[in-house]
Parts: structure tokens; C-alpha cells; sequence
């Protein structure tokens, strides 16, 4: 029970003060924010721990149909906010009561999951859906959309960065989460987060990605593709199903074959855009 | 580093080792409620509740209670005079070999706290990251919602 080489815990006063420490400490460093991911698989190497989350980096804002979450905002912090619950058809509640279990979600932030992104994790895939954007601060101010930042080595970035703000686009439509997990507690075996618009009766825009491949949450523009302009129904949603069933690509590891998640991921994606369809024509 | 916080009510103001982990400084100040089970965050044997909420004490370290509230079932009853909710673990026969009743408790002392209706699902859903290796579960679940039914009549202090 103990926390590795850790010689020195700072709780920082503000963000320029978590970067100064970061850069006095090096490869040495390392932020702590709900600490879930950090004290389960320490890092040996970190001496200082800089604690961000009493900067005020936690609050959720109602961004003109969109919603923008500080990244210490705890999972439950998401959970309980008006803005985070109405968004997008309710999407954000349905992922977060699928990741881990209370005492984890009151502890575990917003930003942590993006910067651990784990592939079997619930987050990644529904930032990837959604369209996301991080925000952060470093030598310099930046922002990606998660998308993006996930085909960089952007766990480099945040030695000496800190994820200060994730952002969510508004959607005229709603989005729809489905995971298959050993028991209700269980990482994903494979998930998918699927978002639709419905416009005179047809799909016009479609978002679909599926994560824990066992590879991290990916989009599949090719079944997006074929949704937009079609009419909403079974039979589409059985076409769904099908190609997705021939055309995905996944792998396998010891928790599942890859024709498993083949014959899942089909079904995963179907159901999560019927769903969506349903909640967005509602 | 010193750091102060409330433990059960009292407050503290003492020397930690910054990488220590907060399951251990619990122990080490004698509440041998908490037990460790795996380490790593997965089965909430080690739970305790931090300004009200249920966290896993095995993930954090020491110093992130720093000004916080800190409660152990220690602080919630005692032997003769226990609280309604670990009345309600005894009479619904949820206690076996006990390893994993302090962290049931107090997540369900979270549950409760919000919610004193909740239903049978509900219940289910808040224990989910709690691992009992003897009930089978039904009798905690039975528990939880009996301390909600005394809840709801005004018995809880
Ligand atoms: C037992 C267990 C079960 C889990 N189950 C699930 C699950 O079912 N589904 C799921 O999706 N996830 C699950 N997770 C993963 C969990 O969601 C993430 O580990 C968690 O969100 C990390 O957040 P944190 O605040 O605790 O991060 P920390 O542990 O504090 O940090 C994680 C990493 O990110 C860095 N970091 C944190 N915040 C910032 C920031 N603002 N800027 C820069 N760097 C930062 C840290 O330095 C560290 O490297 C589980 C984790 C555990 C331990
Ligand atoms: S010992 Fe902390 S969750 Fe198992
Ligand atoms: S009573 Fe023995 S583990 Fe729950």
C-alpha cells in the first residue's frame, strides 16, 4: 500500500503554478487528479505529485446547445449537472453510469480519462462520437478534437500540459451508448456510441464509433456513410448491421476472439442507432 | 508533510509520508475497518466516505484530504449502539464473514443519504463495485433497502 518513490505532493494554486512544478520536476512529475488511474499503476519514476484539482477546473457550462466540462470534474460531478444531463439526447449519463462504479465515478475526472484513454475504456469512444475537443495549457494554449489528438503520442504532451477543459459541439439530433461487459462492473468487452439526425423523415448526419476492439474507440466513416439520406427503420438498421459485421475491424486479446466482436460489434452498433433515431425523432 | 483533516469527527493534524496511501494511514490510526483487498481499486473493501462520498481509500494518498471530511464505519456506530444501517446489516442476516461490510455500508450510506427510496435495482446498481465472496448479495441488497424503509420513518440519527 504504498505510492511508489513519491517524495512530494504540492497542491497547485493555479495552472501556471501545476506548469512551473511540472517543469521543475521533469519526467519526474506527474499531475494528480483523481489519482483512480495514477495510484493503480504507479509510475516509478514520479517523485512530485502536483494535485490540479482545487484550481477550479471543475464545473460544467450549457455552451449554446453544447456543453463545456473542467477537467477535474469528476464523473459524478458530469452526472449530477443539468447542462451535462440534457446534452445530446442524454448521452453523457448513459456512458458515465457504464464506467466503473460510484465510488470510483466520485473520484475519477473527466480529464484523467481522456489523458489514461484506455482502449477498452467507455470515454474515448464517446468523445470520438461526439466530436469532442480538448483544451489545454501548456508552454502554449491548445486545442484538438479528441479525434485528432488520439493519432498523436499525446500522452508526451500531457507530462507538460495540463487538460484544462473538454468541449462539447452542440448536435441537432441524439446519441445512444451500448457496452457489453461481463457484469455491470466490468470494462467493456466492446462498446459503441452512435449519434443520428433526423430530418423529413431520413438520417442526416450520422456519427458511429466502436471502441475496445480491443484497439481504443474509433469512428466508422463507411457505416456513417450509409445511414445519411436513408429512412429510419428496421430494415436499415439490419443493412447496419450486416456491413459492420463484414467490413469492421477488430482483433482479439484474452478477454475476447475477434469473430466474437465481429458478430457484437454489428449488433452494438444497430441497436445504438435505432436508439439514437428514436430518442432524436422523439 | 503535515496534513489536517476530520477523521470520524475528530480533527487530525499529522506527519504523512506524501506517497502514503490513505488505506494505510486509516489503519495506521486505527481504523481496522478498512481492509485491503485488492489494492486496486476494484473490489471496495477499503471504501470510506470523503466529504460524504464513497471513494476508494486504497487509490488516494494521504495527503489528498487535506481540509476534507473524513468517515470510516467507525465513526458512523458502535458495538452497543450501532447506526440503523448496520442494525439493519444484522437483522437481515447480511453480515457473514464481515470482510466486505464496511465498504457496503457506507456506499449504501451515500445511496441513502440521496435517495431514501431507492428501488431493489437501484440498490444493485450503487453496491455493483463491491465484492461480497459470501452473501451472494440478496441479503445485503434486503439490508440496504430495510435501513431505507426505517430511513423513510424518521429512525436514522
Ligand atoms: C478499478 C477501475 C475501473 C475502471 N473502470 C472503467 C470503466 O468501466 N470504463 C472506463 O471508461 N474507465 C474505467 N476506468 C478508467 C477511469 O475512468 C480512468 O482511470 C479515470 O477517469 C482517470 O481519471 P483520474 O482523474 O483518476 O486520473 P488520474 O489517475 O489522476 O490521472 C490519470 C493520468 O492522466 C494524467 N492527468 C490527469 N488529469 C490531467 C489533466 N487535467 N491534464 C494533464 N494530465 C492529466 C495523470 O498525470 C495521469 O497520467 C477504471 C479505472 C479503475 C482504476
Ligand atoms: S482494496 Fe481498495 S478497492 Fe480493493
Ligand atoms: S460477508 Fe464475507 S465477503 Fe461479504
Amino acid at each position: 500500500m504504498h505510492g511508489g518513490r513519491v517524495r512530494r505532493f504540492h497542491f497547485a494554486r493555479d495552472v501556471e503554478e501545476a506548469l512551473s512544478l511540472l517543469a521543475a520536476y521533469g519526467s519526474r512529475g506527474a499531475v494528480l487528479a483523481g489519482g483512480v488511474d495514477l495510484l493503480r499503476s504507479p509510475r516509478g519514476d514520479v517523485e512530485g505529485l502536483v494535485d490540479i484539482t482545487r484550481i477550479g477546473l471543475s464545473s460544467v457550462r450549457e455552451t449554446g446547445g453544447g456543453v463545456a466540462i473542467g477537467a477535474t470534474t469528476t464523473l459524478s460531478g458530469v452526472l449530477e449537472s443539468q447542462a451535462g444531463h440534457d446534452y445530446a439526447g442524454g448521452i453523457l449519463p448513459e456512458v458515465l453510469r457504464a464506467v466503473a462504479s460510484l465510488p470510483l465515478r466520485n473520484m475519477a475526472t473527466l480529464g484523467g480519462a481522456v489523458v489514461s484513454a484506455h482502449p477498452w475504456a467507455d470515454i474515448p469512444t464517446a468523445l470520438v462520437a461526439l466530436g469532442a475537443e480538448v483544451r489545454w495549457q501548456g508552454e502554449r494554449e491548445g486545442r484538438s478534437l479528441v479525434e485528432e489528438l488520439y493519432r498523436t503520442p499525446f500522452r508526451g504532451l500531457f507530462r507538460s500540459a495540463v487538460v484544462t477543459e473538454v468541449r462539447f459541439p452542440p448536435w441537432n439530433g441524439a446519441f445512444a451508448y451500448e457496452k457489453v461487459g461481463r457484469t455491470r462492473y466490468d470494462i467493456a468487452l466492446l462498446n459503441a456510441c452512435c449519434g443520428v439526425g433526423v430530418e423529413d423523415g431520413r438520417i442526416a448526419w450520422a456519427r458511429v464509433a466502436v471502441g475496445a476492439r480491443p484497439t481504443r474507440g474509433e469512428r466508422l466513416p463507411w457505416a456513417e456513410e450509409a445511414l445519411v439520406g436513408r429512412v429510419p427503420g428496421e430494415p436499415l438498421w439490419n443493412e447496419v448491421r450486416r456491413l459492420v459485421e463484414e467490413r469492421i475491424e477488430v482483433g482479439e486479446d484474452r478477454r475476447a476472439s475477434g469473430e466474437w466482436r465481429r458478430t457484437v460489434a454489428g449488433v452494438l452498433v444497430a441497436r445504438a442507432v435505432a436508439r439514437a433515431a428514436r430518442k432524436a425523432s422523439a | 508533510m503535515k496534513i489536517s483533516f476530520e477523521l470520524n469527527g475528530e480533527l487530525k493534524y499529522l506527519e504523512v509520508d506524501p506517497g502514503e496511501r490513505l488505506a494505510a494511514l486509516l489503519r495506521r490510526l486505527g481504523m481496522k475497518s478498512i481492509k485491503e483487498g485488492c489494492g486496486t481499486g476494484d473490489c471496495g473493501a477499503c471504501t470510506v466516505l470523503v466529504d460524504g462520498r464513497a471513494v476508494r481509500s486504497c487509490l488516494m494518498v494521504a495527503p489528498q484530504v487535506q481540509g476534507r471530511r473524513v468517515m470510516t464505519v467507525e465513526g458512523l456506530g458502535t458495538l452497543d449502539d450501532p447506526h440503523p444501517l448496520q442494525r439493519a446489516f444484522l437483522d437481515s442476516g447480511a453480515v457473514q464473514c464481515g470482510f466486505c461490510t464496511p465498504g457496503m455500508i457506507l456506499v449504501a450510506h451515500e445511496l441513502l443519504t440521496r435517495n431514501s427510496s431507492p428501488t431493489p435495482d437501484q440498490v444493485r446498481e450503487a453496491i455493483s463495485g463491491n465484492l461480497c465472496r459470501c452473501t451472494g448479495y440478496v441479503k445485503i441488497v434486503d439490508a440496504v433497502l430495510l435501513a431505507a424503509r426505517w430511513k423513510r420513518e424518521g429512525k436514522w440519527r
